[in-house]
């Protein structure tokens, strides 16, 4: 079933991109697209201009595009570093893989005090950290967010997205899909909207924030 | 596909009994009790395997059962095949209960290795008793000429009673799929969860479909009984003969009547001309080829022959 | 008494071992790739053969032609998944069951056809020496054969605790969508994990070979023994596998000698279908050891 109709969009290298869109959109099409989970009908993917959808998913994670992906599928019987040693399962991560596990506990000290717990036993938020911890293990030069706020009370996803901010500052590119408005349209340098397949608006995100098609449909103004 | 059940196959039947009266050939006469037979144990095995979509690797025990119990009682008592088939039948349903009353509250995957276990452990346990059931090295019917006996000199007769026994089971199975209870396994089949929600008391529904299913492969086990003259644990009760009833009914088409049909008239003919033309000193040559065909068939038409035909004849049907 | 039951255990814990090891293979390509293998038995029969050679032919000691039949198991089984199994990733287990029933049937046959119905047996120098300790008595050969299969159980756990790919074995039979986006080779993985499921399968050949006899349906036996194993194990389970394997093997050996020989199986497929219906997870729960 084609789920995409006419999508076109652009990740500037080093900045935040925020899709915005309801349930059913397409947005998490969209994403296993880019991750080579699914096939494209028709269509492109270009990484610094060259194709990258023909390649199969693990090239595209040896690229550098790495997805967190939504209700973050963290390995429930796997313990939290063993998700992360995960996260660095790439050539290019590998190696570096002493010195992301210090970043991301820097990051998250929660994920440290749990060392040895099972993923299925962690909350909501402690898996978000984790899988985003995971993403970051990847050494990724795009991360692409499915929803990391979905279900997480306000404080959590405000920190989870203080840290997309600071590893976006040290040059890791984003994108960020998002049912929640308001918190990535506030960070993205640039958003999409995505309605039944198809890009509607976009824009700088603060102007996006302005338009009156969004605030009323997204926001409920 | 209607118009096929009913009256074509009416057709069908009776020019397959001209094709048996016409037959002189005893070879060919027995490939056809060898096709009708697999036909009515293929059928027999789809009413709780094809509409209730319980997956039994284990219906050799029910085939055993029915010709252990017939023998015996014609061996040892002189009871004619024609009563002993029908207690065979019975002491099957039993059995299926014994199964079925346990086991179906399991589901998929590990209902069907109970099964495999249920015919493992029958199987032992004949071999066991070995004063009962003469052990693992089986048990010979004394040949005596007569219908009472089921036994003839001719393969004619026995020809025509596999026919009778294929129709039966045919049209039983017709008749199910358009009763209170083919409906109930219908919808069992398709979401379990869901029947049950709309008060189907799925439990009973497929006991129902195990005991009739029980019956009648009991039915045919005293039957060939009866033709080969000879019975042992291995034949009866294995695992090889468990897959082998229910692959006319996968090759065919799982959960249609006539899909056994289509399977068993591919398979059995196959099957027969391999034993006989490659036995003897080229000793499992024969398995080896039948093997070949079976893994190639199951993997490139999982779906059956009879639904891959009708894709490609009619275009994809609406499921 | 005491010591009869004594050495009944002793007997069903070495045998167990083996039952365990073969197991083991069985439960791991079932949590890894979700495939019901009923053609696991006949790699056993292939590995008993090439180890009834390697000492026919050249002598080799069976616990030394371990090391050259357990990588041509590993390599029969990349072949096998290569070509036959990975059709049956997507299938539906009846599907499964059928297929690789199939090829178990091809396989078993084509030993009866090339090799003949013998027996064959392995004549070691230290086949009938004991290890006594007080009233005990302890088979050499079982002895061995069960500590090198606990051994390789042991190496084969902390390869997949430890290991960047053992770790991305265990990821995918959890979760292959998530395996694929750490960047995991899927299908590489398969063919791994059916490698490395039949070369256990194979080690396992090569120890009973000091202690059984080789036949072409040997195989048989042994898959069903495994398929009680692994569910009684947990299906996917490893160290479920192990103790599973354990149990079976005590049970097998008391059943044996209290109940009667012939009956051994049918206790534990009673057994089987018990767990099944008490605990269908098995009796270690869900957890991928």
């Amino acid at each position: 079933m084609q789920v995409l109709k006419d999508v076109s969009l652009a990740v500037p290298k080093g900045e935040i991109v925020s899709l915005i869109g309801a349930n059913a959109a397409g947005k998490t099409s969209m994403m296993n697209a880019i991750s080579s989970l699914v096939p494209i009908s028709d269509g492109e993917v270009l990484l610094e201009g060259k194709r990258i959808d023909p390649l199969p998913s693990h090239e595209i994670v040896e690229l550098g595009i790495i997805q967190v992906p939504e209700g973050r599928r963290v390995f429930p019987y796997m313990t939290v570093k063993e998700n992360l040693l995960m996260g660095s399962y790439n050539r290019r991560a590998r190696e570096k893989n002493h010195e992301s596990l210090k970043r991301v506990y820097d990051l998250f000290p929660r994920l440290a005090e749990r060392e040895d717990q099972l993923g299925e036993s962690m909350s909501g938020g402690e898996q978000q950290m984790l899988a985003v911890g995971r993403g970051l293990m990847a050494v990724p030069r795009i991360m692409m967010l499915d929803e990391p706020s979905l279900g997480l009370a306000p404080i959590i996803v405000e920190m989870i997205f203080r840290v997309l901010q600071q590893v976006n500052r040290q040059g890791i590119t984003i994108l960020l899909v998002e049912q929640n408005v308001k918190e990535s349209l506030d960070i993205a340098a640039r958003g999409y909207v995505l309605e039944n397949g198809r890009i509607v608006l976009e824009g700088p995100g603060k102007d996006l924030l302005q338009n009156a098609h969004l605030k009323k449909a997204y926001l409920g103004m | 596909m209607r118009f096929l059940k009913g009256n074509s196959f009416l057709l069908f039947l009776v020019f397959l009994a001209i094709l048996v009266s016409v037959v002189q050939n005893a070879f060919v006469l027995h490939l056809l009790i060898m096709v009708f037979t697999s036909i009515a144990l293929g059928l027999a095995w789809n009413i709780i395997g094809g509409y209730g979509g319980q997956l039994s690797f284990g219906h050799a025990a029910f085939y055993g059962i029915g010709a252990y119990t017939s023998t015996l009682l014609f061996v040892h008592f002189g009871v004619t095949p024609w009563l002993g088939m029908i207690a065979g039948g019975f002491l099957a349903v039993v059995a299926s209960l014994i199964l079925g009353l346990p086991c179906f509250r399991l589901r998929g995957t590990y209902f069907t290795l109970a099964t495999i276990a249920f015919a493992e452990v029958l199987r032992i346990l004949t071999v066991y008793f070995k004063e009962l059931t003469g052990g693992s090295i089986g048990i010979v019917l004394q040949f005596k000429a007569g219908f009472g006996n089921l036994m003839f000199r001719n393969r004619e007769p026995f020809a025509y009673i596999a026919l009778g026994l294929m129709a039966l089971v045919y049209y039983l199975s017709i008749w199910m799929e358009n009763s209170r209870l083919g409906y109930y396994l219908t919808a069992l089949k398709e979401n379990e969860d869901g029947a049950r929600a709309l008060g189907i008391n799925t439990y009973q529904s497929k006991l129902i479909a195990l005991m009739i299913s029980a019956f009648l492969t009991a039915l045919i086990g005293s039957f060939f009984a009866q033709y080969l003259t000879f019975i042992e644990p291995e034949s009866e009760f294995s695992l090889g003969l468990s897959i082998a009833i229910s692959l006319p009914v996968m090759i065919g088409g799982i959960g249609t009547a006539i899909g056994p049909v289509i399977g068993a008239f591919l398979i059995t003919p196959l099957q027969e001309l391999l034993r006989v033309y490659i036995s003897g000193e080229y000793q499992g040559l024969q398995s080896i080829i039948y093997g070949i065909i079976l893994v190639v068939v199951v993997i490139s038409i999982p779906q059956g022959i009879h639904k891959w035909a009708t894709g490609i004849l009619w275009g994809k049907s609406k499921s | 008494m005491l010591i009869i039951i004594g050495q009944s255990l002793i007997s069903g814990i070495l045998m167990g071992g083996i039952y365990a090891l073969v197991s083991i293979g069985l439960t791991l390509i079932f949590g890894v790739m979700n495939v019901v293998n009923f053609a696991h038995g006949e790699f056993l029969m292939i590995a008993m053969y090439l180890t009834f050679w390697a000492f026919h032919y050249f002598q080799i000691d069976p616990y030394v032609s371990l090391l050259i039949v357990t990588p041509a198991l590993f390599l029969i089984g990349v072949i096998t998944q290569r070509y036959l199994i990975q059709y049956l990733i997507q299938a539906e287990h009846y599907t499964q069951i059928f297929a690789t029933v199939g090829m178990s049937t091809v396989m078993a046959n084509a030993a009866l056809f090339f090799w003949k119905a013998d027996y064959r047996m392995v004549k070691t120098p230290y086949m009938s020496s004991t290890l006594n300790f007080s009233d005990l008595v302890f088979s050499y050969p079982r002895l061995i054969s069960f500590f090198v299969a606990i051994a390789i159980t042991i190496l084969l756990f902390l390869f997949l605790k430890h290991t960047y790919l053992g770790r991305a074995i265990r990821a995918t039979a959890q979760d292959n969508i998530g395996a694929k986006l750490m960047g995991v080779n899927i299908n590489r993985v398969y063919i791994l994990t059916f490698g490395l499921g039949s070369a256990c399968v194979g080690v396992a050949g090569a120890l009973l070979m000091p202690i059984y006899y080789a036949f072409p349906t040997v195989g048989l036996h042994f898959v069903l023994t495994a398929f009680v194993v692994v569910v009684l194990g947990g299906m996917g389970n490893i160290t479920g596998a192990l103790f599973g394997g354990l149990v079976i093997g005590v049970v097998e050996a008391f059943s044996g000698f209290f109940i009667s020989p012939e009956l051994k199986e049918a206790v534990y497929f009673v057994i089987f279908v018990l767990v099944l219906l008490v605990k269908p997870a098995g009796l270690f729960g869900l957890t991928k050891g």
